[in-house]
């Protein structure tokens, strides 16, 4: 169906001052075909969370572009720019406590969008907003009530109906699950499925949960301290990762299989992750690469294609 | 367990698992005003400041006596004392009492607030007598007293003292002087009771009585009622607390809430704006901060220069204003950095919000919690400001009455009329307490939800 | 007890916890946060304590440490005992203090769990001097050798640094090095590594590992994460609404689960063996109001194999074969349902 929206070389710094660099997202190159489900995960520095916003414009470029349905966005945006791009793409956000604000209403919060959006009578607007209040599984006298009477998973659902009342082609979601307890995250999950299914979403799921991740998305992403370093169909990339870290992920990836675990071989690597603020010269992952070379000291090696399968890889192991 | 049948284990009809909450539902405001109610201390000083605002706006209405009235029969009167007043006739001068019976100082008749004629017997040794008047007894360090008159021969054996009556107790001493007209430390001494009286012309000048009303001499007519009593000018104190009442609160409410919302205004948009603006306009509010306060407030006073009638009101509200808001400013704006970071303002960006609407839908409404505890805790120190620079005179000009210039007056007289003192003291620590326990209150009922605490 | 636990017990357990109950007094009401907790830990073996937020689990723990403050806490019935001696509401056994010394503990976010304001090697050191008589210096050298056993790199260098300038994992090292430091008989970690990055999760959860093989010490292990417990655990308690609803060993709790609750844990969640894919399948509702307690089991509302005297009676705890218990009605002797051939089950 073609790609819907495609990331070249987005780059995203932030300045602390004195000369000091955070290199949240260095070149990251990714494209999302439409209807397709990509997963993206790394650890706490990968820069995953930043790059979903700086896709949706939360965040300015530094550089590189991103280009939907063929039109390159605003480097910055205006709100004037979101207002055009809101019934396009819109995020679920991670933490059901902070995403929703306390003073509004459900009712407030879920009908936002149309407010802002179109000329609706208010019982248009509130039509609207008990429907989507029962596609994702709540209630229509939920309306009137307040964010904090809500479990998290509840709150989850209602940021959802908030960001899918645009109808939007695109979704971010942004760790939507990591806060909430495990029959929890099954029920938000399966509500993304079915709304994906009967609305043709395209999603970008970004989460640290490796299964999860894997369960959910067609394609998988892996990013390294800013770097997307491998990227595949989900299931392929899991059970055949081609980067070393890649592959140590999913080794310290805990399975619900006692016999599975003990006797897998421990696959703990040495070392912190290092400071995204003075990133080394050449691979990143060299410090802490079981299988280094010295040429990955030096030079940093580029996400290239792997023969013959629907890979692309960033690691000298593999060109 | 023997009464467990096949009934027990048959499977459970299809429970509808709802989603539904049971509990009614609460806004912020519900939920923050049920805390407050429990806090038994705060609730009491909501009222005490419910009260204190009818007192000021309604008091007047109940009690219409004039401020600035002075009621000359009754000057300095604390609260509850006798206010009667017998008639009597008109003044006539008198000149002694040739063979009043008794020896030694006494009176020559019942000592009014009219007169008081006192009569001795030449003291011993002496060339001559003076007069001293005391509110207290002599004392063994010989303190006697004022001076009020002085006879340098023993012809004059008599006294009319009509020099600022008031009801009341005074002692009266006559020394014994020598040949060279100096005081000896022979002496007579009396204590009198003044009654107060007042004359028909008077009374009926003052309004205490009407024409049509058939009154006599020795009749007993009632002077006005001054339920807190009268300070030394004979002015009403209620009314006076009234009116200053007025005035401290019109300053007191009236300059935090300006200040407060200039710098809900100045902090939010330093606070969204971010980068070099939000700096330059903090490293402003820092340089009026460090502005010696106390300095700019007279400096202020005097440079709008107030003139005779007028209060002083104004532009010490100007001046608190212009002083005191960057505290607001730096408060709103550290929690405007804080609310800008949580995920609903960046779903409110997406869906396409402006940037006024940000900041007015999202971001204000969420700092006025924290906004209000602020006022609430300002409108005390605002009022204890006040009353503190018309203590010491840099407040509003007399006759304006303020609770502070209240204070002041009263010190003087602290110790003989305490009450003159004790009033306005009292309202002002009242106030200022009732407001500070009523902030206190407010934080813990809004701070819970600030938090959102579950 | 059920008889399957006595016989655990006989194997001389460090510590046996029965029928523990704990309640909360709250701006709403009494919590009753623990209503009836009973588990037992042998030397060398890890326990895992599973559930989802607002179980019980970690109250449960806290309370064996004494760390519940009491108002509003209260622990109203139960006992734990530690090598046969009652421990609840004590602070020392036979002379020795139990919290810090006997029995170790570890907490969730590191970050916070530390003092901002002292140095990592006077915070290992603390505990050497209050509850062993170290001196400070003494202290402090032992406290360098602890960080190096915890293998954290130039741990003399280390030990003087203040906790902001360590990253999370080495942070929850450096806490396994302070509960190490009067060799406690027990460590209790609870959720040690819900705040880190898998990776790091993995290098704590291996260093738990070792330390327990070198030192002898029981582990006491609180998570919501089934893929930890199938890593590190022995035996196994999962628990829901205050109570413990299954207990066995890993092997017994992950492939002859024995209650629906742990069966619908297994079923939400994803699993990556390719021969076991299933559709996610969550657990509708949510945990019961712990104010007011429901008479019948916890999760009956929630449960697809409900019956009449589920939501009208407590169940006990049923003994399976082995070690494995369940508290579920299913297991009795009048149900007419057979668990086995309602849960999804796999043989290994």
């Amino acid at each position: 169906m073609g790609d819907l929206i495609e990331a070249r070389k987005l780059t995203r710094f932030f300045d602390l001052g004195g000369n000091q660099l955070v290199h949240a997202v260095d070149k990251v190159s990714l494209t999302i075909g439409a209807r397709e489900i990509v997963g993206l995960v790394g650890e706490s520095g990968s820069g995953k969370s930043t790059f979903g916003k700086t896709l949706l414009g939360l965040h300015d470029k530094t550089d590189g572009e991103v280009i939907f349905r063929g039109e390159t966005l605003p480097q910055k945006y205006r709100p004037a720019d979101f207002q055009k791009l809101a019934t396009k793409m819109q995020m679920i956000f991670q933490d059901p406590y902070s995403s929703l604000n306390p003073r509004m209403t459900v009712g407030e919060i879920i009908g936002e969008g149309l407010r802002l959006h179109f000329s609706l009578s208010p019982s248009d607007v509130k039509d609207q907003v008990v429907d989507w209040l029962e596609k994702v599984g709540l209630q229509a006298d939920h309306m009137s009530r307040y964010p904090h009477e809500f479990s998290g998973g509840q709150r989850q659902r209602i940021g959802i109906a908030r960001a899918l009342i645009l109808r939007p082609e695109f979704v971010v979601c942004d760790e939507p699950i990591s806060a909430l307890d495990v029959s929890v995250q099954a029920q938000v999950v399966n509500l993304l499925g079915e709304l994906k299914e009967t609305m043709g979403l395209t999603l970008l799921f970004i989460a640290h949960d490796l299964s999860m991740v894997r369960y959910v998305s067609d394609r998988m992403a892996v990013m390294y301290l800013g770097s997307l370093v491998e990227l595949g169909k989900a299931d392929e990339v899991y059970f055949n990762p081609k980067h070393p870290y890649t592959g140590v992920l999913i080794g310290s990836n805990p399975e619900p299989d006692p016999n599975l675990e003990k006797g897998r071989a421990s696959t703990s690597i040495q070392g912190e992750i290092p400071s995204p603020v003075n990133v080394p010269c050449g691979c990143r992952f060299a410090n802490r690469c079981p299988k280094v070379l010295d040429v990955c000291r030096e030079k940093t090696p580029e996400l290239i294609s792997v023969k013959d399968e629907d890979r692309l890889v960033a690691c000298h192991l593999v060109s | 367990m023997s009464d467990l049948t096949a009934a027990s284990f048959a499977p459970l009809s299809d429970q509808q698992l709802s989603q539904s909450i049971a509990r009614p539902s609460l806004s912020y405001w519900q939920d923050a005003w049920s805390r407050l109610r429990a806090n038994k201390r705060a609730l009491v000083s909501l009222y005490i400041v419910i009260v204190l605002l009818l007192f000021t706006v309604f008091g007047p209405v109940v009690w219409p006596v004039d401020p600035a009235m002075q009621d000359i029969d009754q000057i300095s009167q604390p609260p509850g004392t006798d206010r009667t007043a017998t008639l009597v006739a008109e003044y006539e001068p008198w000149f002694g009492t040739s063979g009043l019976p008794g020896a030694g100082l006494r009176l020559a008749e019942k000592a009014t607030s009219q007169a008081v004629r006192l009569q001795w017997d030449a003291l011993d040794d002496a060339s001559g007598h003076r007069v001293y008047r005391n509110l207290f007894p002599v004392g063994p360090e010989l303190s006697y007293g004022i001076p009020m008159a002085e006879f340098l021969n023993n012809d004059t054996l008599y006294f009319e003292d009509r020099l600022d009556l008031q009801p009341g107790r005074f002692y009266y001493v006559v020394v014994a002087l020598d040949e060279r007209g100096l005081i000896t430390d022979r002496y007579q001494s009396i204590s009198v009771d003044v009654e107060r009286v007042t004359t028909l012309a008077e009374a009926l000048e003052r309004g205490l009585i009407t024409e049509s009303e058939a009154v006599q001499i020795g009749d007993k007519i009632a002077l006005a009622w001054h339920p807190f009593g009268t300070d030394y000018l004979g002015r009403d104190l209620l009314a006076r607390l009234m009116a200053g009442a007025r005035v401290s609160l019109f300053i007191g409410i009236g300059a935090p809430f300006l200040f407060v919302l200039f710098g809900v205004v100045y902090g939010s948009a330093a606070g969204f704006m971010g980068g070099r603006v939000d700096q330059l306009m903090m490293r402003f509010a820092d340089f009026v901060v460090a502005l010696p306060f106390l300095l700019f407030m007279i400096l202020f006073k005097i440079a709008f220069g107030i003139g005779p009638g007028e209060s002083g009101v104004f532009p010490m509200l100007v001046a608190l204003v212009v002083l005191l808001w960057p505290a607001t400013a730096r408060l709103v704006r550290g929690q405007i950095l804080q609310i800008r970071e949580q995920g609903y303002i960046s779903a409110s960006q997406l869906l396409g919000a402006s940037t006024p609407y940000l900041i007015m839908r999202h971001m204000i409404p969420n700092t006025l919690g924290v906004v209000l505890v602020t006022v609430t805790f300002a409108i005390p120190s605002a009022i204890f400001t006040e009353a503190f620079l018309s203590f010491i005179g840099m407040g509003v000009a007399p006759p304006t009455p303020s609770w502070g210039s209240m204070s002041n007056e009263g010190i003087k007289t602290m110790l003989t009329t305490p009450h003159e003192l004790f009033f306005p003291a009292l309202f002002i620590s009242f106030t200022v307490l009732a407001f500070n326990l009523l902030g206190d209150g407010l934080r813990d009922a809004l701070d819970a939800r600030m938090r959102n605490v579950e | 007890m059920t008889a399957a636990r006595e016989e655990l017990e006989c194997a001389t357990p460090l510590l046996t916890v029965e029928d523990l109950q704990v309640e909360f007094d709250t701006f709403g009401g009494t919590v009753q946060a623990v209503r009836g907790v009973s588990f037992s830990v042998d030397q060398g073996r890890t326990l895992a304590i599973v559930g989802e937020s607002g179980c019980g689990k970690s109250v449960t723990v806290q309370s064996i440490m004494g760390l519940i403050p009491t108002p509003p806490g209260r622990i109203t019935a139960g006992s734990a005992r530690l090598r046969g001696h009652e421990i609840l509401g004590r602070s020392t056994v036979r002379g020795k203090e139990i919290r810090g010394a006997e029995i170790g503990m570890i907490f969730q976010d590191p970050m916070t769990s530390l003092n901002p304001t002292m140095t990592i090697g006077d915070q290992i050191a603390e505990p050497l001097q209050v509850h062993r008589g170290y001196s400070a210096r003494d202290g402090f050298t032992e406290a360098i050798r602890l960080l190096e056993l915890s293998k954290i790199p130039e741990a003399a260098k280390r030990a003087r640094q203040y906790p902001f300038e360590f990253s999370g994992g080495m942070l929850q090292r450096a806490m396994i090095a302070m509960a190490l430091s009067c060799k406690p008989s027990i460590l209790i970690a609870d959720e040690p590594t819900t705040a880190l990055d898998v990776t790091i999760q993995a290098q704590i959860l291996d260093l738990m590992h070792e330390l327990q093989k070198e030192t002898g010490m029981a582990i006491i292990l609180i998570t919501h994460d089934l893929g930890v417990v199938a890593r590190m655990a022995d035996e196994v308690a999962v628990m829901y609404a205050g109570k413990v609803v299954e207990y066995g060993s890993a092997d017994d709790v992950f492939y002859r689960s024995a209650h629906p609750y742990t069966v619908g844990l297994k079923e939400a969640m994803p699993t990556n063996d390719p021969a076991r894919q299933h559709e996610l399948k969550p657990i509708d509702g949510s945990p019961p109001d712990l104010f007011s307690p429901p008479a019948g089991c916890g999760y009956s509302p929630r449960c697809p194999y409900a019956m009449q005297i589920c939501s009208d009676r407590q169940p006990q705890d049923h003994d399976l074969h082995g070690h494995h218990s369940a508290s579920c009605w299913l297991h009795h002797a009048q149900s007419e349902s057979r668990p086995e051939t309602l849960f999804f089950k796999d043989a290994r």
